[in-house]
């Protein structure tokens, strides 16, 4: 059923798109391709009916070298208020990261700790190298940043929206080049957000616009995505197609982290990082019957966690 | 529910394309501003102290003399609001704010005080007297502008936070301006020249302030196209303009100096003129979407032939005695607006908007 | 005068004819006293009504002999009539005759010291018509004159009730007449060469000019100058400076304190009173006699008609002395 969703223009395969603009970035490996191998994994981890084996071809998107990311916090304070206690984090690279917990565990922040826009005691690593001796735009071209309701200028087309993604890309004042286009409309057609590039921001319902600055973080083709509450203003099936894009990414090898409220969508992922009260309490598989423990105690055991045709839901009790 | 675009394949050229019809428009509005800055122009040469008295009309000598007075008049008017248009645009990208103006760190304020210090100190000492001289109204004005906003920056620590800059830029508009207000008070001499500050003319315009406003308008103009795909970026907000690799810091520094700089050649050369600086961006933005290389660009064409109108009418309408120029602009400005608001009421009342 | 009677003794008579001169010298002295009582108390007693420049009318029960003054056209006609002792406290800018100056200054129209000024009880107020202070000053049951002159007409009307006012019609007549005579003495004994110029007089930066309308464009006129603003344009009128250019002027008068770049601003230097140099620059004291609507009108006339016969003659030099105005400003 969702395999016609995501048919808008049935592309034939890994030789279309991904191809070309896979040539203009990837740095040093070799491109990947959508194998049978990357299917068979996707098809692994999510739920037969969420995705087939030709959309994982269409979503494919060539990341260049992944980097390792690594948090060691030892206190994060917002004011005088100590908002996250010693933990550290590594987001594993062919992984999606999912970070639940209840209301003021400190997700987000953690979430933005991790992607360099606030400051804390401790050290932020990008593949070894201290976060601030990146320059700024290696930096950004390697973890790209989706954050939680994002003002947004009224008046730039959803299109202008998505090509700021490719910002740390495009030499100083350099016009867009066709790797740019390219890369932005193949994301703008997974986040199916195309049909409307030209109107602008403000005319969009909340989920087209959602929509739109997804595209915008997806159009970075940075190894490591992080995103903080993707799926507001999200209608159910669009949270699906959501998970796909998500599935790509890690199929190609990526990185992704995500603050989700949605504990139903974050049971999919491959790890969950379970928060309360500014520390990690579990960091573990979604079928672990210690990571449903965990959220048992961070939810207060209010949740009715079963297994639903293969799926693990989080249903409230 | 999304079938239809099934049938071109994905390419470069389509994407493309749908930049470039946006770009054609941009084009063309960049060439009919361009259009009615020249048409303004010569209609600015038309206008003099008799009120419609063309060149064609007048003899030699008296056509020499208004290529003294008028041509730079009018040509110092385009550049005045050219200038204050593209500040106006840098701060309401900048600042995120839809209600800035080139005025909101203080320079209003500082121009007035340096301009009511130096009248003031005229009158005190003969060495004071000289070094005003020297630095004559339209340094004073200028220094003022500056050191206003250099104050802004001291008191806000900084360009880091946007609120503080804000907040600083209002407290240094509100004590500098008392001050101006004091000194005028203890010598009520310069009342007459401080209003006629205030209200803006372009009166005394010659060929050396044109030529330091267009030295101005060019350095400004590059500088802040320069930092327009920031300012893009800094639509998304600061964290995501932080996170796509852009360095908030300078090109904020570089987007005040530009600011200022543009301010305050504008001010000491024609006044505080109000409304211009404001009201120009709105107007681009009310003819499509722009991103803010093209929204700069525009905005400054926009602002010259607002100001340009502006200043003929007010030459024109009681001639030959001459109207404040801001008033005028005020009226022009703001009666578009408040028809534009009128036709599009859906627009600044959706959800989405927040005009 | 009848006898008083029998006389009683004959050696009383040189003394009662001494009692009876005695007695007339008496009731002489009596009926004169009781007349000048009676004449001095009907004249004391007279009330003086004085319609001001508002449409208020004041009435006073008497000649005042505590005035203050707000407005220092006012202080110098008060002083002329010859009334200076009466005045207790003067305004910022009241700085002739030189006497006022020891006298308490009370601020300026719009920041009198509304203390200050009760305390000093004086028995009416004199003050320029837009003073803000005049209602203040009514409701605390002061006496307030407002009386504003703004044109020659004007200053022979002030002078009027001012005569009235003080009970010196008379000499306010007759100082009037002197004034008025001064300008006609001055305008008449203008050179023909210095008659007849055209002048564009400056009133301030904007570039303000002084029309026809306006008392420095009477004075000029009476002097026989053409100004180059028409009265239509009223007064005070805000010009577009390519007017100035136009009407090209032999002749400018300007203040010192605008006067620095005039000759600079652009088209200028293609004015007959540019390139010529027939630019009268007034010093601080000369611009306060001309702008003051007032009983030195003459000395403005004759300010005047010195810059029309020096500019007749060649370039008018500018002053050397360099500016220095009074720190509290002019009026």
């Amino acid at each position: 059923m969702s395999a016609a969703r995501f048919d808008d223009g049935g592309r034939p395969g890994a030789g279309g798109v991904p191809a070309s603009s896979g040539a203009s970035f990837a740095t040093g490996s070799a491109g990947t391709s959508e194998t049978a191998a990357d299917v068979a994994s996707a098809a692994l981890a999510m739920d037969a009916g969420v995705n087939g084996g030709a959309a994982a071809a269409t979503d494919a998107v060539t990341l260049g070298h992944v980097p390792t990311l690594r948090i060691e916090l030892r206190a994060l304070s917002l004011g005088h208020r100590q908002v996250l206690h010693p933990l550290s984090l590594a987001p594993a690279p062919r992984a999606w990261t999912a970070i639940v917990g209840p209301n003021g565990a400190g997700k987000s922040t953690l979430l933005r700790a991790i992607a360099g826009l606030l400051p804390f005691d401790g050290t932020l690593t990008l593949d070894g190298k201290p976060w601030p001796t990146w320059p700024a735009k290696a930096r950004a071209r390697q973890v790209a940043w989706l954050g939680q309701n994002e003002a947004a200028s009224e008046d730039l087309t959803a299109y202008d929206i998505a090509m700021l993604g490719r910002l740390p890309h495009q030499p100083w004042l350099a016009p867009a080049s066709a790797a740019d286009h390219a890369a932005v409309e193949h994301a703008m057609r997974q986040t199916q957000s195309w049909d409307w590039r030209d109107r602008a921001l403000g005319s969009l319902s909340g989920g087209e616009r959602q929509r739109v600055l997804l595209a915008r973080a997806l159009a970075v083709h940075s190894g490591v995505l992080l995103m903080d509450e993707p799926l507001a203003h999200l209608d159910p099936p669009h949270q699906s197609d959501w998970a796909r894009i998500v599935r790509g990414r890690v199929a190609a090898g990526g990185a992704v982290v995500s603050v989700l409220h949605e504990l139903n969508v974050a049971l999919q992922a491959d790890t969950l990082v379970v928060m309360d009260g500014g520390r990690i309490v579990h960091q573990g598989p979604p079928h672990d019957p210690a990571t449903h423990d965990a959220l048992q105690r961070v939810f207060h055991h209010r949740l009715l966690i079963l297994q639903v045709q293969g799926r693990w839901v989080a249903l409230n009790a | 529910m999304r079938a239809k675009s099934a049938s071109s394949a994905p390419s470069a050229a389509s994407a493309s394309s749908a930049a470039s019809t946006a770009s054609a428009r941009i084009a063309a509005q960049f060439v009919a501003l361009l259009v009615l800055g020249a048409v303004l122009l010569a209609l600015g040469l038309a206008i003099g102290s008799l009120g419609w008295s063309p060149w064609t009309e007048a003899g030699d000598t008296m056509r020499l003399i208004l290529w003294d007075i008028r041509a730079p008049r009018s040509l110092g008017a385009w550049l005045a609001g050219a200038l204050l248009a593209l500040a106006g645009a840098v701060a309401q990208g900048l600042f995120r704010n839809p209600l800035a103006d080139p005025y909101l760190l203080g320079c209003s304020a500082g121009a007035s005080l340096g301009v009511a210090a130096l009248l003031f100190v005229m009158g005190i000492s003969p060495a004071a007297a000289a070094l005003a001289l020297r630095v004559g109204m339209t340094g004073a004005a200028f220094v003022g502008a500056i050191g206003a906003v250099l104050l802004t920056l001291v008191l806000a620590r900084g360009v880091t936070q946007s609120l503080r800059l804000l907040l600083a830029g209002v407290v240094v508009g509100v004590v500098l301006g008392s001050g101006a207000a004091l000194l005028t008070l203890m010598n009520p001499d310069i009342l007459r020249a401080m209003q006629a500050f205030m209200l803006g003319s372009t009166g005394y315009v010659g060929w050396s302030a044109v030529q330091v406003m267009a030295v101005a308008l060019g350095l400004c103009l590059l500088t802040a196209l320069g930092c327009s795909r920031t300012l893009d970026a800094l639509t998304l907000g600061e964290d995501t303009a932080r996170s796509l690799g852009q360095r908030l810091t300078l090109i904020r520094l570089l987007l005040i100096a530009t600011l200022s700089l543009a301010t305050g050649a504008a001010v000491a050369q024609c006044g505080l003129i109000a409304f211009v600086g404001l009201v120009a961006p709105h107007l681009v933005r009310s003819w499509g979407p722009t991103t803010h290389g093209a929204l700069l660009l525009l905005s400054a064409l926009t602002g010259g032939a607002l100001l340009l109108a502006a200043d003929i009418a007010a030459r024109w309408v009681i001639a030959p005695q001459e109207l404040p120029v801001g008033i005028i602009t005020a009226l022009l400005g703001g009666s578009y607006l408040l028809w534009l608001m009128h036709r599009r009421k859906a627009h600044f009342g959706g959800a989405g908007g927040s005009q | 005068m009848k006898s008083m009677g029998p006389l009683r003794r004959a050696e009383d008579a040189p003394a009662l004819r001494r009692n009876a001169r005695s007695w007339r010298a008496l009731a002489r002295a009596a009926l004169s006293l009781a007349t000048l009582v009676l004449t001095t108390t009907a004249a004391v007693a007279a009330p003086i009504t004085i319609q001001d420049d508002r449409g208020h009318t004041v009435t006073l029960p008497d000649v005042p002999r505590r005035i203050v003054s707000l407005l220092p056209s006012l202080t110098e006609t008060i002083c002329e009539l010859g009334d200076c002792a009466k005045v207790v406290g003067v305004d910022r800018f009241s700085n002739f005759p030189a006497s006022v100056q020891k006298l308490p200054r009370l601020g300026g129209l719009d920041d009198t010291s509304i203390e200050a000024l009760v305390a000093l009880k004086p028995d009416v107020v004199v003050a320029g018509v837009s003073a803000r202070v005049i209602d203040r000053l009514e409701g605390l049951g002061l006496r307030v004159l407002a009386l504003e002159p703004k044109s020659m007409n004007d200053v022979q009307r002030v002078l009027g009730k001012m005569g009235r006012l003080l009970g010196k019609e008379d000499d306010a007549r007759r100082l009037w007449n002197r004034v008025d005579g001064h300008i006609a003495q001055s305008a008449a004994t203008l050179p023909p060469a210095a008659r007849g110029l055209s002048v564009y007089y400056e009133v301030d930066a904007g570039p303000y000019g002084a029309g026809t309308a306006s008392f420095m464009g009477e004075i000029l006129a009476r002097l026989g100058a053409k100004n180059i603003i028409p009265a239509e344009l009223g007064p005070f009128p805000k010009l577009n400076p390519e007017f100035i250019v136009r009407a090209n002027p032999q002749v400018i008068m300007v203040g010192q304190r605008n006067a620095a770049g005039l000759p600079q601003r652009p088209g200028w230097s293609a004015i007959r009173a540019v390139k010529q140099q027939r630019i009268c620059v007034w010093v601080p004291a000369e611009s306060d006699v001309l702008v003051r609507p007032g009983p030195r009108m003459s000395e403005a006339a004759a300010l005047m008609a010195r810059c029309l016969r020096e500019a007749a003659q060649g370039p008018v030099a500018w002053p050397t002395t360099p500016f220095n105005a009074p720190p509290g400003g002019m009026r």
